[in-house]
């Protein structure tokens, strides 16, 4: 019946007439549409992924140089709702003709087409940026660029033609300016208002010119917010993922903070690969052969690809049936699909690691101690291995005990966080805004305030704050603390859609119970715990476009475990000794509150004298307690008597007795900045 | 600190001591506790660990004399030592209680077990540590202290609150006043925490037997009706499960004046053990069981076949819940039920009913149903349970 009833409708519209409507779509159109695909969901997140692939490029510009990066990161509020973002760098500059397409065109750079370890992967990141900053603010994205001493700088401003993707310029009559060097080019800049960074600064006070780099600045709507997620955490992780990396932060409040490198080493140049066959899709190898189009099938292999010796291709040819003498053109759909299938079946030997650089045990020692405060730190750098043709390593370092975050906050930090949250009740935002808290300790931190749960931050009294104040310091949180997991992706930090990335399932997959953590099942551990884990790799396999979360390989799952499990190991041997210890102590201090009392009651019952009985007694439980005596004698804490402690390498103790004095100073004016550099530490176990 | 105040404290009540006349008895008492303080002091001269061994408490270390027909203690102990962080605490509040009750015996004075607690409590020196968070704390460590010492509370110059009361043809005397409980009127005479016979002396009795109900309220029911007075008995009741005051008059009359004793309880788990402790004694207290029981008490009921029996109706009945099952295969599996036949059908049967009766549920059939038909009936026919 309805078949029969729509066959006698008259038709809307015909092939013909809708074909009108069909056309190309250019990819800059479709992300104009689809910003969330590239990271730019919300205002909070647009300028977070802004800031985030300005420093990728930069930082891949110059690893790639053989620069030691300096970064300059500034946030600017211009008016309600918008901000503009610096990155300047002291990168090898970008010659003129390049600017415009980089930083104006969609899917334009030189990462997509090789298999190599860098940050950015597509092309995609920063002209995408620039776009959402035009599209969102109507301002060109502005970029200077000096490539040395004495060439001039060129200043450019941009904007994207979103329909044909292509930069359109706008100074200089569409030619873009250039700023001579030297000292003119100084005077120049200050009169045209050219934002631009002049002088390195050193941690040692000491001063360089800037001879070369590029600085984009991107206007865009945005909403600036501290917390998880937030720009001041993105530059914290890079901080520790990348410990050869200075980074000078101006916030939105004009509050400077400087992350000074913690070693001159740069890390080992990323050397490019060609694909492992493993990892080749069949329709990439038809794409690829129908390029080559020139060479034999046997030379063909040998040359496109990793690891495949002219043996291999032989017997790949030979499983495919297919003689390794014809030429790729004369391959058809058939061929090729049993080509494919001979490359998988074969006997390949994996692909070189050297491909892969990564941070290394002693720089994420160092990196996640200058950042983290705590007690112990632990680090692991797994060998390499690989997943579907691309080689990856996986390294996780682990930072253990230290003043939870709340404690280190000051009274008008928590007052402008206060006034930033858009959290509902209390209970959310200090949950969200501070690493750590979970539902548990956000609940005893409002008990102790005396504030009802489902109280909103913003109609906080005066003396309600002063009192969330002094329960975020005298709250211990330790025990309803949860595990604080940083994930890094080829050393950029990934903060978004924790719950879908392959680090956190697996941190959460495994049983931290046996290393000395409390663990309910399925869930992250308790304690004040830190954990970072890095992914290199050529290629990392990402969920999405933003590059949020690690997809889950079997063969990156087993390297994260055995990563986690090797940390893991080593802070169970540092908790359970240090629980040894305390219960030592304990029982002493047990024995003795209650020796007193037993002598009184001896005394009483059959009088004798409860001066020699808890003498005597003393004694014994002196005797009982001998073990404790040993250690406490070290300064009341004593875990540093290493004779039989064997830690084994990648492991950094921090002793907290000859910190407190430069901490709890600071913690007392002003308590707002952890000391990135005060850290007194311990001795770097490593042999 | 601590050590000095008492030490200050103790001369001004010492002048008083003087005149204190101890009997025989707490001589014996102080000696047994001057020997747990000697084993520590010669433990600390010889640097060894003190201990005390403690007779368990516990279902594994009593066992059911069939001949003397009550639980006695086995001779397991457990072992309390300073020098373990898991029972330092309860070792120096046992030691606590100890010098406590020497105190008390000392000055010739009784207290509550709630007063110890607080004579004893106080802030440990230098921690914020109390000796006693509770009384639950110290209630525990006198029980420990009795088998201990091997020491009967009333020995020990404490005493456990007074529940329970008694009506009925008999004349005593306690603490030289003369006690008539036939002339008690209607809240009857409220039975003391201690009964020993220096303390209460059987003057007159003319009753025939003892009829011992759960609670309150059912007494109550008794006394109002005069029961007493028509079958010629004494009436008792214990709050529930009844204290040791009640348990050991109960014993004394039964053995001193030669008193048949009749339980009505109600038909549960509850009341089954409450039957249980009277006849055979309760398994905390099993070093008391030659003291405190009558084992020639009978069982009245409520039974579980009374729903038919009397024709209840069902909505009288409480549906039993868990405890209640879990807790009456228990009881059914104790070895002086074991090897009771008509203890094991009438077990049976509660369970089989999925149902628990009050006493107060006759009432259902009548406000005087249970003493003028119920119990008259059952006595008349010799239907109980033993």
């Amino acid at each position: 019946m309805a078949a029969g009833e729509s066959s006698t409708q008259t038709r809307r519209s015909t092939a013909e007439a809708m074909a009108k409507g069909q056309r190309d779509i250019s990819v800059s159109e479709f992300f104009a549409k689809n910003k969330h695909l590239l990271g730019f969901d919300n205002p909070r997140k647009s300028l977070l992924t802004t800031v985030k692939e300005a420093v990728d490029n930069s930082l891949d510009a110059c690893e790639e140089a053989g620069i030691l990066p300096v970064i300059w990161v500034q946030l600017e509020p211009t008016q309600a709702g918008r901000y503009r973002v610096s990155i300047q760098d002291n990168g090898p500059g970008i010659v003129k003709k390049q600017i415009p397409l980089i930083f104006g065109k969609l899917l334009y750079g030189s990462k997509f087409h090789r298999l190599r370890m860098s940050r950015g992967q597509q092309g995609i990141g920063i002209s995408a940026a620039g776009m959402n900053g035009m599209l969102t603010s109507g301002q060109p994205v502005k970029i200077v660029s000096k490539v040395s001493v004495r060439k001039p700088a060129h200043y450019f401003e941009l904007q994207i033609d979103t329909k044909k993707n292509q930069p359109e310029i706008i100074n200089g009559r569409g030619d873009g300016v250039d700023i001579p060097a030297g000292e003119k080019g100084r005077q120049y800049i200050e009169k045209a208002g050219i934002a631009w960074e002049t002088e390195i600064p050193f941690e040692d006070g000491t001063r360089e010119d800037v001879a070369h780099g590029t600085r984009v600045t991107i206007e865009l709507a945005a909403i600036y917010k501290k917390g998880r997620g937030s720009v001041d955490e993105y530059i914290e992780q890079t901080a520790i993922a990348n410990p050869h990396v200075t980074v000078h932060y101006r916030d939105p409040e004009g509050n400077t903070r400087s992350y000074w490198r913690s070693t001159l080493q740069l890390p080992a140049e990323a050397k490019e690969i060609k694909p492992h066959p493993y990892g080749v899709e069949l329709g990439r190898l038809m794409a690829m052969m129908s390029e080559d189009k020139v060479n034999t099938v046997a030379q063909f292999l040998r040359t496109s690809f990793s690891c495949v010796t002219p043996a291999v291709a032989r017997r790949i040819c030979e499983a495919a049936n297919i003689s390794p003498r014809v030429t790729t053109k004369k391959i058809g759909r058939g061929e090729a699909d049993k080509l494919f299938h001979a490359m998988q079946e074969a006997k390949i030997r994996p692909p070189a690691t050297d491909c892969v650089v990564p941070i290394g045990q002693d720089l994420l020692l160092k990196g996640i101690s200058t950042v983290v405060p705590g007690e112990f730190y632990a680090a692991s750098t797994r060998p390499p291995a690989v997943y579907r043709g691309n080689p990856f390593v996986i390294e996780v370092a682990l930072a253990y005990g230290g003043g939870p975050q709340t404690q280190a906050i000051s009274k008008d930090d928590l007052n402008e966080l206060i006034g930033q949250t858009d959290a509902r009740t209390l209970r959310k935002f200090l949950m969200d805004t501070f690493n750590g808290v979970g539902s548990d300790g956000a609940d005893k931190i409002m008990k102790e305030a005396g504030l009802k749960t489902r109280k909103s931050p913003s109609n906080l009294s005066t003396k309600e704050r002063v009192s969330l104040h002094e329960a975020l310091q005298n709250v211990s949180i330790s025990e309803g603390q949860t595990m604080n997991v940083m994930r890094f992706a080829n050393r950029v930090p990934l903060q978004f859609q924790a719950g879908a990335c392959a680090i956190s399932q697996a941190v959460m997959g495994m049983n931290w119970r046996s290393y000395g953590l409390t663990q309910s099942r399925g869930n992250l551990p308790n304690g004040p715990v830190s954990v970072m884990v890095h992914v290199a790799s050529v290629w990392v396999p990402f969920t999405s476009e933003s590059k949020e979360a690690v997809a889950n390989y079997p063969e990156i799952e087993k390297e994260l475990r055995l990563a986690l499990q090797f940390v893991g190991r080593k802070l169970g041997i540092f908790l359970r000794r240090r629980q040894r210890v305390k219960q030592e102590g304990e029982r002493r201090s047990v024995f003795l509150r209650y020796l007193g009392e037993v002598s009184q009651a001896v005394h009483g019952m059959n009088g004798a004298d409860a001066k020699s009985v808890y003498d005597k007694l003393l004694e014994v439980a002196k005797k009982k307690t001998a073990d404790a005596d040993v250690r406490l004698d070290d300064r009341g804490r004593a875990i540093r008597d290493d004779d039989d402690l064997d830690f084994g390498e990648g492991v950094l103790i921090v002793d907290p007795a000859a910190k407190t004095p430069s901490t709890g100073a600071i913690g007392a004016t002003n308590g707002s900045a952890k000391p990135a550099t005060a850290t007194m530490q311990g001795e770097l176990f490593d042999e | 600190m601590a050590k000095k105040k008492r030490t200050a404290k103790a001369p001004a009540p010492e002048v008083k001591r003087e005149p204190v006349k101890l009997s025989s008895i707490d001589k014996s008492t102080l000696k047994k506790l001057e020997g747990l303080a000697d084993k520590v002091v010669s433990a600390a001269n010889r640097g060894r660990d003190p201990f005390l061994d403690i007779p368990t408490r516990a279902l594994s270390n009593v066992k059911f004399n069939k001949s003397k027909r009550f639980i006695e203690m086995g001779s397991n102990t457990n072992r309390r030592e300073l020098f373990n962080l898991n029972q330092a605490r309860s070792y120096m509040q046992t030691l606590l209680v100890g010098s406590g009750c020497v105190g008390l015996i000392d000055e010739g004075k009784t207290t509550s077990i709630r007063g110890l607690y607080y004579r004893m409590k106080h802030t440990i020196e230098g921690v914020k540590e109390e000796t006693f968070n509770n009384q639950g704390e110290s209630d525990a460590v006198i029980e420990d202290l009795e088998v201990l010492a091997n020491a009967l509370r009333e020995e020990l110059h404490l005493y456990a609150d007074k529940r329970g009361e008694m009506v009925g043809p008999l004349v005593l005397e306690d603490m030289g006043d003369e006690i008539d409980c036939s002339r008690m009127g209607s809240g009857g005479y409220g039975i003391p925490s201690i009964v020993e016979p220096d303390r209460i002396r059987f003057k007159r009795c003319t009753a025939d037997f003892i009829l011992h109900v759960e609670k309150g309220t059912v007494w109550q029911r008794f006394n109002e009706d005069k029961f007493w007075k028509k079958h010629n008995c004494l009436l008792t009741h214990g709050a529930g499960q009844p204290p040791r005051g009640v348990r050991r008059l109960l014993h004394r009359m039964h053995n001193e004046l030669e008193l048949p004793v009749y339980c009505v309880l109600d038909n549960d788990p509850w009341g089954y053990y409450i039957y249980s402790v009277i006849k055979q004694g309760s398994i905390n207290l099993a070093f008391e069981s030659q003291r405190m029981t009558s084992p020639d008490a009978k069982f009245l009921g409520l039974r579980s076949i009374d729903l038919e029996r009397c024709g209840l109706d069902m909505n009288v009945t409480i549906k039993m819940n868990d405890t209640d099952r879990k807790r009456a295969k228990q009881i059914k599996k104790y070895p002086w039920f074991e090897g009771k036949k008509r203890w094991q059908k009438e077990i049976d049967k509660m369970l089989e009913n999925y149902f628990k009766l009050e006493v107060e549920s006759l009432i259902n059939l009548g406000i005087s149903y249970v003493t003028e038909t119920y119990v008259p009936e059952r006595l008349s026919a010799g239907d109980w349970l033993d």
